[in-house]
């Protein structure tokens, strides 16, 4: 009798373990009590601030809904990729996923997303920046929909210009006046710099930045054809490396390490007095800056009209390959791209949205820095350019990267790196 | 008689009967007990062996989770030596680490176990002391370290410059990631040092008096009774931490710049760099072939590790053995 017992509980848990690996749950929870489709909608948006603004969208949306219903799942930065991808082979995804915007193609490309043509038409796609919608095609069609993205500006201490004898209200146009105004900038203490006027590689840029911006906006890879080795990205390597020889590697170093955000930001904490960064680093400055007076101005131009050019990123909607409700999916979708809701997380988080109208919008109706700082980020966006990772090239920046480091380390000449860097890229090319 | 006969044939039968029901309850327990194994047989055959054998079938195709898996022969492979450029780095920087991290944290948990085998007072707290790291969890200890080896208002930096040395970069300088590395390692030797604690305790005083009495000194009681008596615990900490060392992955993942492998690649140890082949660039098949070739790396070296083990390691066996002999000769 009582083995008869064990083998049946023994039994049960077997069953029990065997059935969780069905689809069993997901099939349950397609519809609300009231029989609503239910659209799971994963994002990685789940810190203080961010959390409530995506959940009011939420909200709203599904209060003006009576077909369906959006249930978010927040999922930590990083893992969400792997996990979507994951779901995506296992055929269960979520319905709608916020994913980064410069590898759309590559997605589309493996068959990780759903073609969206069939929902989109040409009213919908003109609410967009075009350079973001660019981002989202895939052989002529899109394969998801531009929800936010950035810009660089250069931000500088007003009460540092005072200071040094520069016209506050005159920011560095060009690469030159850069270079003067940094030194001019300089507070040296014997060997020790106790302020840096300004260091290319710090703040939210790096050397490749540099590198596109010299070349006229030409990135390392356009149309197919590479640009690693060009006689004006030598050039700009060759630039940076002066500005580390200028500094000293100690000094780059014991800066880079103390590195925080905050207020152990080095440009919030007045030890750096020129940073670029992208526009909402402007909240950091408000909320721990007390009452910095600083101004915002474009990435200085390579030379007299050559372009200030800035590089962006961004994030997407996509519904995943294989979702169970693309149609529902698509209806939320159009509601977080559309000018309300992006107007509502632009107001929120002073992040610049992919929906012009919205971001018009707001410009109008913000006030003070607030306005000041955000006008500016819009009016990039003129001379912002995206560079989607090339499908053949899959994996390009890092191979390109160690050969930048090892001229910035003061081990290769530019052109000798460029060319291997060049080279390499070339090896890994996809058929 | 016939009667007789009957009583036999029901004590027969009735012998039959207990005989089936034996065999029954036998049947019956074999499959209770398969039951009651079956979540981890299952576990491992669906969780281990199945995803093992479906790697090494990927890491001949271009797998990429989703819409790929064509069969492509050695290519994975012949990509790794002749395309891959960061593969070579990342086999060149692993390489590096066990070289060192092996020889240093097995030499360092040896003279701290030694240490702390001495009799004197307050030992407890001493042993507790050391071996507090060891029980300290990866990625907390990492953001530690960061703090510890920061350049110009790190504690190591700060320390060294009191004696008067200036020190390093540490993390940002592509020469001194590595050591900076190993430094962090040896401050948690406390897990080695543990095992050879026990084992030291295990070595027979008899031997240290006869050593003694022969008038042998530290050193010599130290290389000819300790190291040889503990040598069976200097084998398996030496083999599991090449092992270990030659997987490292998280250290290099939570304390360079976004997992890149730090200043100039320096950190890109082989395992990062294969997770952002498969989990970056989603290039499974490569990855997958990745981890095998590491896979028969690990196991060559582990075999000529064995191999050598026979020639320094002594099992206190084998030494009476000997001494069997030697009386013999005697």
């Amino acid at each position: 009798m009582k083995k008869g017992l064990i083998f049946i509980i023994s039994a049960i848990l077997l069953i029990g373990t065997l059935a969780g690996c069905s689809g069993e749950e997901s099939v349950q929870a397609e519809k609300t009590k009231d029989g609503k489709v239910i659209v799971d909608f994963w994002s990685f948006w789940g810190s203080e601030t961010r959390r409530p603004i995506i959940e009011k969208i939420i909200e709203d949306f599904n209060n003006s809904q009576d077909e369906v219903f959006v249930k978010h799942t927040y999922l930590p930065w990083g893992d969400i990729w792997t996990k979507n991808l994951a779901s995506v082979a296992a055929g269960n995804p979520a319905d709608v996923i916020i994913n980064d915007i410069n590898s759309v193609a590559q997605r589309a490309e493996n068959a990780q997303s759903e073609d969206l043509s069939k929902y989109i038409d040409e009213s919908f796609k003109n609410q967009f920046y075009p350079h973001l919608w660019e981002t989202v095609m895939y052989g002529d069609k899109p394969y998801a929909v531009p929800f936010n993205t950035d810009t660089r500006l250069l931000f500088y201490n007003k009460d540092a210009f005072k200071e040094a004898g520069l016209d506050p209200e005159k920011p560095p146009a060009t690469w030159a006046e850069l270079e003067e105004y940094a030194a001019k900038l300089d507070i040296k203490d014997g060997d020790r710099y106790e302020r840096v006027g300004f260091y290319p590689l710090w703040g939210s840029i790096g050397a490749a930045s540099w590198m596109t911006s010299a070349d006229g906006g030409k990135g390392f890879i356009q149309d197919g054809e590479l640009y690693i080795n060009t006689p004006k990205k030598q050039e700009a390597l060759q630039w940076l490396l002066g500005w580390k020889e200028r500094l000293g590697e100690k000094t780059v170093q014991s800066f880079e390490a103390e590195f925080g955000s905050e207020q152990s930001n080095p440009f919030i904490a007045g030890k750096v007095a020129m940073w670029v960064d992208i526009g909402t680093f402007y909240t950091q400055i408000r909320d721990y800056g007390e009452d910095m007076n600083f101004g915002v101005a474009p990435i200085p131009a390579f030379e007299k009209g050559s372009g200030n050019w800035s590089d962006g990123g961004g994030f997407v909607a996509e519904i995943p390959k294989g979702a169970k409700h693309p149609e529902e999916a698509m209806k939320f979708i159009k509601y977080l791209a559309g000018p309300e809701a992006q107007k509502y997380w632009a107001m929120k988080n002073y992040d610049n949205v992919a929906n012009k109208e919205a971001a018009e919008a707001v410009v109008n109706e913000l006030k003070g820095d607030d306005k000041y700082v955000y006008e500016a980020s819009v009016k990039n966006l003129d001379q912002t350019q995206l560079f989607p990772v090339p499908v053949k090239y899959p994996d390009y920046q890092n191979r390109i990267n160690p050969h930048i480091d090892s001229v910035l380390l003061g081990k290769t000449k530019p052109e000798k790196a460029l060319a291997k860097a060049e080279k390499d890229v070339e090896k890994l090319k996809r058929k | 008689m016939i009667q007789r006969l009957l009583a036999g044939e029901r004590v027969l039968r009735k012998k039959e009967k207990t005989s089936r029901r034996r065999m029954s309850r036998q049947t019956r327990e074999n499959i209770f007990g398969y039951l009651f194994i079956s979540p981890w047989i299952i576990g491992f055959l669906g969780l281990t062996l199945g995803p093992l054998l479906f790697s090494l079938f990927a890491s001949f195709t271009d797998y990429n989770i989703t819409s790929r898996m064509n069969f492509i022969g050695l290519d994975n492979f012949k990509r790794m030596f002749t395309i891959d450029d960061l593969f070579k780095t990342s086999l060149w920087n692993t390489l590096y680490y066990v070289l060192f991290s092996v020889p240093l944290t097995t030499a360092g948990a040896i003279f701290l176990s030694v240490l702390l085998n001495q009799k004197v007072r307050g030992m407890k707290f001493f042993r507790t002391l050391y071996y507090l790291p060891a029980i300290l969890s990866g990625v907390a200890v990492y953001f530690l370290w960061m703090q510890l080896l920061s350049p110009s208002t790190g504690l190591v930096n700060t320390f060294l410059a009191w004696i008067g040395i200036e020190g390093p970069a540490w993390l940002f300088d592509p020469e001194w990631t590595k050591p900076a590395l190993l430094l962090m390692k040896m401050w948690s030797v406390g897990g080695g040092m543990l095992l050879y604690l026990a084992s030291l305790q295990g070595v027979s005083a008899s031997l240290y008096e006869a050593a003694d009495l022969d008038g042998a000194g530290v050193m010599q009681k130290f290389f000819y009774i300790t190291l040889p008596m503990i040598s069976p615990i200097i084998f398996f900490d030496v083999l599991t931490s090449t092992i270990g060392a030659f997987q490292i992955f998280q250290e290099a993942y939570v304390m360079t710049e976004n997992g890149s492998g730090g200043p100039g690649n320096s950190l890109l140890f082989y395992n990062l760099h294969m997770w952002n082949n498969a989990f970056e660039v989603f290039d499974m098949g490569y990855a997958s072939a990745m981890a095998w070739l590491l896979f028969i790396v690990v196991m060559v070296l582990t075999i000529i590790n064995m191999k050598l083990g026979k020639k320094w390691v002594h099992y206190e066996g084998e030494i009476i053995n000997e001494n069997c002999r030697s009386t013999e000769v005697l």
